[in-house]
């Protein structure tokens, strides 16, 4: 017993001893800090992995994530306000797909190209490999990818619907047999993610935002004043609820959720809320692309968060060290089974242990292949609020969409001259 | 006064003269009168202009009436009267952003309870948030909760400066009740009103959060103030030269519109107790 008693004080000593020799090393080193400002659920769900990188890195690199609001536009307003600031307090931020250009002409990103190559690009899904350049520099690395899809209730129909047309009139058939409450929900609030809707709506009708030159905007165009024709439709008809016209994402997926909705548009993040124990949808959900005419590409909007280094970082190479750790596989599979990121790795589509968890991956990854994202330029955010609040007064004040879009068309003309051109 | 008042003032009004926006890499070059020329010839600014200042007009207009009345009431000798007191300024505490996504949710079709009442009456769905001739009116709603409180209170505080002598007296020459509130409270009261009245005014002429979150502009518009249009120049658009001059564009028209408001009431007499 005094045995095992000396010896167990022997050991804890050494242990102890061990640990301070191991605390003044790693004093004597003072590491590099590194910090990222992230938007708090991409905060939340790297809290792991930053531990384990600064074990990893343990006197070299010490990372902290700054946890960021929620919203995408506060995070984009406290990130702005501390850059305009000058010494910003950070050396990477977590980036939305639309953001890059606007920051890259006000000069605040370092381009990533001296350390990521075409190897590393083409390790990623098609749909994650968009987004993350501007003049021909890389500005961001994908963190998770992210594209519009549209759900479907597989009690409801046997398949989904493929054409505008089909999806209008299996909306309406449900709703006035009173099989659902509502038909078809999306975003139709005077927001971002009415442009979002309206993009893959305007592909699906052959159209595009701009022209192929990239020079103007062809919002006027046949295929432009029919999509927005047929949102408009979808509302007066009924095959969309009137207060579309106010839902953003959460609203659209607490209807759908609820089962009080045929189909939604949404991203892959509804997946996993729609499995939760308390959705009335539970394993009666289907993603599929949104719809396209009959020869169209179905087309799938890019949303996608990535991280950019700051030009003011001091610590440049460390950073990237960060960015890529957080970015990896590895990463990404932690990120994907613990909280339903979707990766952005193209072998992580077809990997077993992913596909048991969600059985919509192939499906997401389809849509991925469909990317298209909004329109590259400084003054993107210009752009879709003329949209954002053209498209909405016709569905809220009535209209044609043939005017309707040709006023969108000469309001973004005016912002698009008064710019100078596209840049 | 100068330091904190006139000096970001005279920053926007700098501002105000040059191109400072992402185009320019976000240094300032002086653009002459453009930015004051876009202005003029902007036509959102000046549906933002009349939109801020009917919900400004509007919204005052209801709070003061209420207020007059709850503060009268809480004037009064009742039982349980501290408790109320209190308790009325519990909206005015409440942080603006967490009202208004309450009242997002309140007026959520098909989920919130008024749909809900809405609904069980046969009304259908009312769809208050999307319609673009009533959803101001939303606005006006959440604004006149919020902040009738506050204007309770100053006019509470100003019915207690009134001695109580002055309605003995008035009630012994036998002037009833209602003659007592137009000759002695109200006069009296006018400086309250006034300072009330400026501090909403110039509160609301700035709404900013409460848009924001509530309605975010919308519908098509129609509930987008001028700060939310200088706030969406200089943090979507990186604009600043331009929010500058919505900003100052802004200020000018208050300043004209309080102006004029002072002058109808120095015309109509009103204002002469305040010099005395």
């Amino acid at each position: 017993m005094r045995n095992a008693l000396r010896c167990l004080v022997a050991v804890l000593s050494t242990v102890f001893v061990l640990a301070g020799f191991a605390w003044s090393s790693g004093n004597r080193l003072t590491p590099v800090p590194v910090s990222i400002l992230m938007p708090a659920p991409f905060a939340d769900a790297s809290k792991e992995l930053v531990n384990r990188f600064n074990r990893e890195h343990q006197g070299k690199i010490e990372l902290t994530i700054n946890r960021g609001p929620l919203e995408t536009e506060s995070i984009s307003d406290l990130a702005i306000s501390s850059l305009l600031l000058g010494d910003a307090p950070f050396d990477a931020l977590m980036m939305d797909v639309t953001w890059l250009p606007k920051y890259v002409a006000a000069g605040w990103l370092e381009p990533l190209d001296r350390w990521f190559d075409s190897s590393d690009s083409e390790q990623l899904v098609q749909g994650a490999r968009l987004g993350n350049r501007f003049e021909n520099h890389l500005y961001r690395w994908p963190l998770v990818a992210d594209v519009g899809v549209l759900y479907w209730r597989t009690d409801l129909m046997d398949v989904p619907p493929s054409t505008p047309d089909q999806l209008r009139s299996v909306a309406l058939n449900l709703v006035q047999s009173s099989r659902v409450a509502n038909g078809f929900v999306w975003q139709g609030r005077q927001y971002e993610g009415l442009s979002c809707d309206f993009v893959e709506v305007l592909h699906g009708f052959g159209g595009a935002w701009m022209s192929a030159d990239q020079a103007s905007t062809t919002l006027d165009t046949p295929a432009a004043k029919k999509a927005a024709a047929w949102l408009d439709s979808l509302i007066r008809d009924g095959a969309s609820p009137r207060a579309v016209t106010n839902y953003a994402e959460t609203e659209s997926l607490q209807a759908f959720k609820a089962g009080d909705a045929a189909m939604m548009r949404n991203w892959p993040y509804a997946w996993a809320e729609l499995q939760k124990p308390d959705s009335a949808v539970r394993g009666k959900v289907g993603i599929t692309l949104m719809p396209a005419e009959q020869g169209e590409k179905p087309a799938a909007t890019l949303g996608s968060w990535g991280i950019s280094l700051l030009r003011e970082s001091p610590h440049p190479e460390e950073t990237v060290e960060a960015i890529r750790f957080l970015t990896s596989e590895t990463s990404q599979r932690e990120r994907f089974l613990d909280y339903g990121y979707t990766p952005t790795a193209e072998a992580l589509f077809t990997d077993p242990e992913l596909l048991a968890v969600s059985s919509a991956l192939p499906d997401v990854r389809r849509a991925l292949n469909h990317a298209v994202p909004r329109p590259p330029t400084p003054i993107y955010a210009q752009l879709s609020d003329v949209l954002q609040r053209q498209l909405n007064g016709l569905f809220t004040s009535g209209g044609s969409a043939t005017e309707t879009m040709d006023e969108a068309q000469i309001r973004s003309e005016t912002l698009i001259r008064s710019a100078g051109g596209m840049a | 006064m100068a330091l904190i008042f006139g000096w970001p003032l005279l920053r926007y009004a700098w501002l105000s003269g040059h191109a400072d926006s992402v185009l320019t890499g976000l240094v300032p070059v002086a653009n002459g009168g453009a930015n004051w020329l876009r202005l003029l010839s902007d036509q959102r600014f000046w549906v933002d202009a009349l939109q801020t200042a009917r919900f400004g007009v509007v919204s005052v207009g209801i709070e003061l009436i209420l207020a007059m009345a709850i503060a009268l009431l809480l004037d009064q000798r009742w039982r349980g009267r501290g408790a109320v007191r209190a308790l009325t300024l519990m909206p005015w505490a409440l942080p603006t952003t967490m009202m208004a996504l309450g009242w997002r949710w309140i007026f959520n079709t098909p989920y919130g309870p008024i749909e809900q009442l809405a609904g069980s009456l046969g009304a259908g769905p009312l769809n208050l948030l999307s319609a673009p001739s009533l959803t101001w009116l939303v606005t006006v709603l959440a604004d006149v909760w919020k902040t009738t409180p506050f204007i309770a209170l100053i006019l509470l505080a100003g019915l207690q400066t009134i001695p109580d002598d002055l309605y003995g007296a008035f009630r012994l020459e036998g002037g009833t009740s209602v003659q007592a509130l137009r000759r002695i409270t109200l006069p009296l009261l006018t400086p309250y009103i006034l300072l009330s009245l400026l501090f909403r005014l110039a509160q609301a002429f700035g709404v900013f959060d409460l848009i924001q979150v509530l309605t975010g502009g919308g519908p098509a518009g129609s509930t987008e103030s001028l700060a939310l249009y200088a706030y969406l120049n200089a943090m979507r658009f990186l604009d600043f030269g331009y929010s500058a001059t919505v900003m100052l564009g802004g200020f000018v028209l208050l300043m004209a519109l309080i102006g004029l408001g002072a002058l109808i009431l120095r015309l109509s007499g009103l204002i002469r107790p305040l010099q005395t």
